[in-house]
């Protein structure tokens, strides 16, 4: 009744297999296997041979003997039936018959034999089940990986609606504070922001920096109406969300940047200076705002396939005693720039003078205007296919080897401007994880569901005009990493005025001339910028205020601004 | 208990792996490459490697793999690791184990749960099993019956497990909760065998309650019925009626295993005639029924135990047993033979030779290969009845005498045999016999039955008549005279051109052969070319048997013909009254005689006749023409006497072998008597109660060792290194079926600590060391027993040489003590058998190896130099002690011994005394391996001086 082992032998006696059922020491089932051999007789009808203390019971499989050693009171018939079972097995398992092939196959016919027999008595199994058995394909198994699978997938799907549901309220929440103000500029932008800042803390810091730079421009266009004019009924009550989202973010913000260094400061103090400025609002009736937007496309390799600077010149007024003034520019010599006036303006007087005027001198500008950009005097424009204009270059090389793309970016600011707030966009092949970045000069953020790496720089000034970065994904083609596009902006101070470094577009200068200065007389006009380094590139000027009223020239603000509009790589 | 090993894969040594390969695959994400390693990794740890870094990373890495494989092989490497350290205590770190076991056991797959509870079957250690039970009990009751089935297994096997009581208390109930609903029929065996080894009452509380379904259980069940009824009953005779009537509703069983379990159990059950007969039907049903010859055989085996215990009931059954003829296979009818042999009676003495006459006739008309074999065998059990049974001699003697003319030679020689027996026995049948037998003489064809019917002819031809048509017979078979003429020789000389070649080749191929005594002879060339006769005996090949034998140059044959026909003269001259007739016949006689003598001179043949046939015919030629009655009674009576004298003395051995094979049995005069009645049952051990079974079990596997007496022990103390050097070493040698066991005792005779002490051997001839050796540290002037397993795997004459290697606190170089030699003795693995003498003849014709050893002795009897090597090889003198008798000056025996592992050793002693007294002569041995002549051979070298 008891199988003592099942074994698998080569006629000289090497044991390929054996599996025992039973204790038994190593020693005496290798002598039991090794004297088998020489115990099977020739020219035997029968298949068993009985030793004085076993019986053993095989089988010839070719070259090799199947073998079953059992107790000698053993039920021969059974143990037949075991063997031919065990025979009908071996040629499912095994590549070939032979010593190798069943040896290769080991550890499958153990797993097969296990089945057969257990703790030495016989299963009633048959072949299929065998396999069946063998293969371990379980229904159960089945259902149990797609029930937690599902489970997965349901805790997943619970956490995206969290997720949105966090956000949601979070620009609910913003909303309720400052509809449409954000809006204005980009809404998406600062959305993608929040929406950082709710998945990951880590890159928010970072991340959301970026966008209160970009709310800190707009704000400084609309506080300064809205400081002018607090009790303006116009004033819509957005104002006043935006004022508090800016305080709070701005500290924010700034908490996270003094550690940055004084550069950082730099660009407080205009806006401590300007907050000043607010606060004594009366000094400051008039406010000339120059800003230009960048149209950029540079092609991926080198090159420029467009260049496109688009400036205005606007002239806000608080008071309507100040609202009779010309406005004195000056513009470089570039004839790459085409200016043009306002309708209501005084042409001749522009072209020929470059004196900004009302057509009709006695009607004043027009004051308070609700619009934060104020009124617009000037528009120019300027193209250029010059290479030494583009204030910040990018050169993206994408690599592949072996099983990853290695994509290394680096970039280059002219010397002419101080950039804040510089977000490289890189479009990223869709990917299940963050790529890995390997070098990076700045920090840098994926946004996983528009696929975009974004590589940040608070400010690019003299200490670091170039900088790359390096990442690597899995393989992609090159083109996938393609348009990068680029944001940043640059302000302009009094301070930076002075200091001259100042880029192409403008030098604003307001002279107040007394009101019996009228006449043009350009002795009187206070210079108030002395710059030298625009060379040609400078394209206007803001020379003089000048009151037709004579009496003393009014205070005037004056702010500047480069934004990007759109600054592509190709 | 030495380690168990549970399973054995061949490892090619030529690919090692490496342990850092190894590990890296099981660290790695790749499933096949893991499941490759592990296999590895285990291939390693068989293979002797310990491998203890690999656990960790097992643990790590290959753990939590999801792969079914790798869990299985997991399971597997679980197994054979070393689970606890040198104190038997579980290692700390296979705790780490037990979550994934755990895990396993509640794996979704239930393959995965299943394996894992077989694993678990294997598993003894309880710490690890312990936090594992509430998992196992839990499949108890899964709805897959793979899983039960396993788990049920688990439960018994750590319910049996030292403290196995303690972490399963309740085990007992439990499954026999489990057995009243088990539907599987594997699960409810496992159940049931569970209860049967460690419940027992419940066991039989079960079946007892269900006695009337037990028919309809599966087979699987109703073995492990059957087996519980044999182990209850031997327990508890007195409640033997109640099972006996499950064995009989079982008998009816859909499976033959079912009823051959069935049949053994009503025999070790009872010895009640009913049973045993129910029982001995049963088996011949099998017999007849199943065609496996395995069956058959095993089931003639059975048959022929219960003859021995039961002859009486057997002897019905002989014509059940007879049937088993029909199968085709020799094996199966040799051993019904041989059964059917022994059970033979008076009064089934007719039935029985009636069925081996139908048989024997069914040989002729059939032209099976074996046909000749099977008829030879058949002869000889007609013949063995016949003996035991003169009366049916004459009812298939006649029928046997038309196998004479047999082309199968050996059947032809038992039937002249036998005929010559039962012609000696019976004087009854003289005379048929005679006449049957003086008819049928021209179609033998083979000289050895010619002769032996010659002499039987010369012997038993006793009235003129019969004396006559002897003569006419002879005269017949011979031809015409002369045996050649000249013109013959002239085309004899031109076809002896041919001859030659053929001749040449029979020379050369000629090896000496064994005779039935043992006696060296150079048989003829011309015999055993004998069906390829010369050119011109193919003419005359008609004529008669005995001229054509005589042509192809058996003059051993003349010389037989030459002395029946002077044995005939002898005897015509005492019944023929006439003298002419007489003097006839003599000359006529005298005429043959010398045309023989001419013809093996002739250049006709080949080769001429040899010496010792010329001087046979001579002296008959000699004899006819000067008879004396002293010579007469020599040649008349002589004979005769001594030939009765041969089947006396063979009677005599036959009848004292029984004698020896039934004293065998006899208990001895002095041995205790168990009354089983009396028999305290409280005080017996387990061991007492355990049955054959158990011990049969035990025996296979090894556990059943005979305490050897110590006193021998001691005698096989050798002593490895001298007494001077700093470390002594002593060894027992204990040798053992496969293996040789070395208890070496070192004792360090220094004042210094020894460090890492290491007995080092290497071995020679068909040895192999079975561990690595360790390290030990040893204290001063302590001493430890170092044991040594070596594993034989054939017999061989084997060295195993060693050090023992050892460092000092002090020095850092190691030292190294030279031990002695081993010689391990083969004739520890040769014992005494026995064989028949035609399958000594195969055997010597196959074996490869011969080793011939001339004699040198001072030994001056060959009697003694016989004894002597007989005794020092441990060997069983095949030639019958009659044989050895008297003092004529030589002397040639066969001896013949077995070795442990199934080999065959063959020994021919032929000696010869010389003028000078001494004994020369040579020894050869004749084995399958070479190991065996060779080591054989230097064992005989050694010892056979003597004189000691």
């Amino acid at each position: 009744m008891v199988v003592l082992a099942a074994s698998v032998v080569s006629k000289s006696g090497k044991v390929i297999l054996s599996r025992q059922f039973v204790d038994m020491n190593r020693i005496r089932i290798e002598g039991l296997l090794a004297a088998f051999p020489k115990l099977v007789g020739t020219g035997k009808q029968h298949t068993y041979v009985e030793t004085e203390n076993v019986r053993y019971v095989y089988q010839p499989i070719e070259a090799l003997y199947l073998l079953l050693v059992t107790t000698k009171q053993s039920n021969i018939l059974e143990d037949l039936e075991t063997l031919r079972l065990l025979s009908k097995l071996v040629p499912e398992y095994a590549y070939s018959l032979d010593e190798d092939g069943l040896a290769k196959t080991a550890f499958e016919l153990l797993f097969a034999f296990d089945e057969v027999i257990c703790l030495g008595h016989k299963e009633n199994v048959t072949v299929a089940q065998v396999k069946q058995y063998c293969e371990m394909e379980s229904h159960e198994e089945k259902l149990h990986k797609l029930v937690l699978q599902s489970k997965i997938n349901e805790t997943k799907d619970v956490m995206k609606r969290k997720a949105s549901e966090i956000e949601k309220s979070k620009i609910d929440k913003g909303r309720g504070g400052d509809k449409g103000g954000f809006m204005s500029m980009g809404s998406g932008r600062i959305e993608s922001s929040f929406s950082d800042m709710s998945i990951s803390s880590s890159g928010s810091g970072f991340g959301s920096g970026s966008g209160f730079g970009i709310t800190t421009d707009v704000d400084s266009f609309s506080t300064k109406p809205k400081g002018r004019q607090p009790s303006s009924a116009t004033a819509p009550p957005k104002g006043l969300g935006m004022q508090l989202g800016k305080s709070q973010k701005t500290n924010q913000f700034l908490a996270s940047l003094q550690a940055e260094g004084e550069l950082i400061v730099e660009d407080v103090q205009p806006k401590a200076g300007q907050s000043r400025v607010a606060a004594a609002a009366p000094t400051d009736p008039i406010t000339l705002t120059a800003e230009e937007k960048l149209n950029v496309t540079l092609k991926r390799d080198g090159g420029i396939s467009n260049f496109d600077v688009q400036g205005t010149l606007s002239l806000q007024i608080l008071n309507q005693e100040d609202g009779l003034i010309q406005v004195q520019i000056e513009t470089g010599g570039n004839p790459g720039i085409l200016f043009k006036t306002h309708p209501n303006m005084n042409k001749e007087l522009f072209s020929n003078e470059n004196i900004l005027g009302l057509k009709d001198p006695n009607r004043p500008f027009p004051t308070g205007a609700g619009d934060a950009a104020g009124v617009g005097l000037l528009k120019w424009r300027m193209q250029s296919a010059d290479e030494s204009l583009v204030p910040l270059s990018i050169n993206c090389w994408p690599s592949v080897s072996g099983n990853e793309t290695y994509v290394s970016i680096e970039y280059e600011a002219s010397s002419m401007f101080d950039l804040r707030n510089v977000v490289i966009s890189v479009p990223l092949p869709a990917l299940r994880e963050a790529p890995s970045v390997r070098q990076i000069d700045g920090e840098w953020r994926y946004d996983s569901r528009n696929s975009i790496l974004e590589w940040s720089i608070l400010l690019i000034d003299n200490s670091n005009r170039s900088g790359s970065m390096e990442f690597v994904v899995p393989p992609a083609d090159s083109s996938v990493f393609f348009p990068i596009s680029v944001r940043f902006s640059a302000t302009n101070t009094y301070s930076d005025l002075k200091s001259g470094v100042e880029l192409s577009i403008f030098l604003i200068s307001a002279i107040f001339l007394t009101f019996s200065t009228f006449n043009f007389n350009c002795k009187d006009v206070v210079l108030i910028n002395a710059r030298d380094s625009l060379r040609g590139e400078m394209l206007l000027q803001v020379v003089n205020v000048i009151p037709l009223r004579g009496g003393a020239p009014p205070k005037f603000a004056q702010k500047t601004s480069l934004i990007t509009e759109n600054y592509q790589v190709v | 208990m030495e380690k168990s090993c549970s399973l054995l894969v061949y490892f090619d040594k030529g690919t090692p792996a490496i342990a850092n390969e190894i590990k890296e695959a099981l660290e790695g994400n790749d499933v096949p490459a893991k499941v490759d390693a592990m296999k590895k990794a285990i291939s390693l740890l068989l293979n002797g490697e310990t491998l203890p870094q690999l656990f960790i990373t097992i643990v790590r890495y290959v753990l939590p793999s999801e792969d079914h494989t790798v869990q299985k092989l997991l399971l597997l490497y679980l197994e054979i690791i070393e689970k606890t350290d040198a104190k038997g205590r579980v290692l700390p770190e296979m705790i780490l184990i037990c979550q994934n076991l755990r895990n396993n056991l509640q794996h979704p797959n239930e393959y995965i749960r299943g394996v894992t509870l077989r694993f678990l079957c294997r598993l003894n250690e309880t710490e690890i099993i312990e936090p594992l039970i509430p998992s196992v009990l839990q499949n108890l009751e899964h709805r897959h019956p793979f899983i039960r089935r396993n788990a049920i297994l688990a439960v018994m096997s750590i319910y049996k497990l030292p403290q196995g009581e303690q972490l399963l208390v309740d085990a007992p109930e439990m499954i026999e909760k489990v057995l009243s609903t088990e539907q599987d029929p594997s699960a409810k065996r496992n159940a049931f065998l569970m209860l049967f080894t460690c419940a027992q009452d419940r066991a039989v509380n079960y079946l007892l309650t269900n006695v009337d379904r037990v028919p309809e259980w599966g087979e699987l069940l109703q073995m492990v019925v059957l087996e519980l009824i044999r182990k209850v009953c031997r327990t508890n005779r007195e409640e033997k009626g109640k099972y006996i009537k499950i064995i009989i509703s079982l008998l009816n069983a859909p499976s033959t295993a079912v009823i051959y379990e069935c049949a053994s159990t009503l025999v070790s059950l009872s010895s009640a005639p009913t049973a045993i007969r129910a029982a001995a039907n049963t088996y011949c049903q099998l017999l007849l029924s199943q065609s496996d010859n395995n069956v058959k055989l095993i089931v003639l085996d059975r048959l022929n135990e219960l003859k021995a215990s039961h002859r009486d009931i057997m002897v019905d059954m002989i014509m059940d047993v007879l049937r088993a003829l029909s199968s085709p296979n020799l094996d199966i009818r040799r051993k019904t033979l041989d059964i059917v042999l022994e059970l033979i009676t008076p009064r089934n003495i007719n039935e029985v030779v009636l069925m081996l006459k139908k048989e024997v006739v069914k040989t002729q008309s059939g032209e099976l290969e074996k046909n000749g074999e099977y008829r030879q065998m058949l002869i000889q059990a007609i013949h063995s009845c016949a003996i035991k049974f003169p009366e049916v001699a004459s009812t298939v003697v006649h029928l046997l005498m038309d196998f004479l003319g047999d082309a199968n030679v050996a059947s032809a020689i038992d039937v002249v045999v036998f005929v010559r027996e039962i012609i000696e026995t019976n004087p009854k049948l003289r005379v048929s016999i005679i006449t049957r037998l003086l008819d049928t003489f021209y179609q033998i064809r083979a000289a050895r039955v010619c002769s032996c019917a010659l002499w039987i002819i010369g012997e038993y031809c006793l009235s003129l008549s019969e004396v006559e048509s002897g003569i006419a017979t002879i005269k017949q078979c011979l031809g015409e005279l002369p045996f050649y003429s000249v013109s013959e020789e002239g085309e004899a000389t031109d076809a002896s051109k041919k001859p030659p070649q053929a001749n040449s080749i029979t020379v050369s191929s000629r090896r000496p052969a064994i005779l039935a005594d043992g006696t060296y002879a150079t048989q003829s060339a011309a015999s055993e070319t004998a069906f390829s006769p010369p050119t011109i005996v193919q003419g005359t090949l008609a004529s008669g048997n005995l001229r054509s034998l005589l042509l192809t140059g058996d003059f051993f044959l003349g010389a037989v013909v030459a002395c029946t026909l002077t044995k005939l003269i002898l005897r015509l001259e005492e019944v023929q009254p006439s003298k002419v007739e007489v003097n006839k016949a003599t000359s006529q006689a005298l005429l043959f005689m010398v045309s023989m003598l001419q013809l093996g001179q002739s250049s006709v043949l080949p080769h001429p006749i040899d010496n010792d046939s010329y001087d046979r015919i001579v002296l008959c030629i000699r004899l006819l023409c000067n008879t004396g009655d002293e010579i007469r009674k020599i040649w008349l009576q002589s004979c005769r006497q001594s030939f009765v004298k041969m089947l006396s003395e063979k009677q005599l051995r036959e009848t004292e072998e029984l004698k020896a094979k039934a004293q065998v049995s006899h208990a001895q005069p002095d041995d205790l008597i168990d009354f089983y009645h009396l028999k305290s049952r409280k005080g017996m051990s387990q061991l007492e109660l355990e049955d054959e079974v158990q011990d049969d079990l035990k025996r296979a596997t090894g556990e059943f060792v005979k305490d050897a007496d110590d006193a021998n022990k001691l005698n096989r103390i050798l002593q490895l290194t001298g007494f001077s050097d700093p470390v002594y070493a002593e060894a027992y040698v204990t040798v053992h079926h496969y293996d040789i066991v070395l208890d070496v005792t070192v004792i360090n005779r220094t004042k210094e600590t020894l460090q890492n002490l290491c007995l080092e051997l290497a071995t020679m001839g068909d040895l192999k060391l079975v561990e690595r050796p360790q390290n030990y540290t040893l204290a001063p002037e302590s001493s430890k027993q170092i044991k040594a397993n070596i594993k034989v795997s054939s017999t061989e004459t084997g060295v195993i040489f060693g050090n023992i290697v050892y460092e000092t606190s002090n020095v850092l170089e190691r030292t190294v003590v030279v031990l002695n030699d081993i010689h391990i003795d083969i004739m520890d693995y040769i014992s005494p058998a026995v064989c028949t003498d035609a399958a000594f003849r195969t055997m010597w014709a196959e074996f490869e190896w011969e080793n011939k050893v001339a004699v040198n002795t001072v030994i001056q009897d060959e009697k003694e130099f016989l004894d002597h090597i007989i005794k020092s090889t441990n060997m069983k003198c095949l030639t019958a002690p009659s044989a050895l008798d008297g003092e004529c000056g030589f002397l040639a025996a066969n001896l013949y011994a077995k070795s442990v592992f199934g080999e065959d050793a063959l020994v021919n002693v032929s000696i010869e005394k010389q003028a000078d007294g001494k004994l020369s002569g040579y020894i050869r041995i004749r084995s399958k391996t070479q190991g065996i002549a060779l080591s054989l051979g230097d064992k005989i070298t050694l010892k056979q001086k003597g004189g000691s």
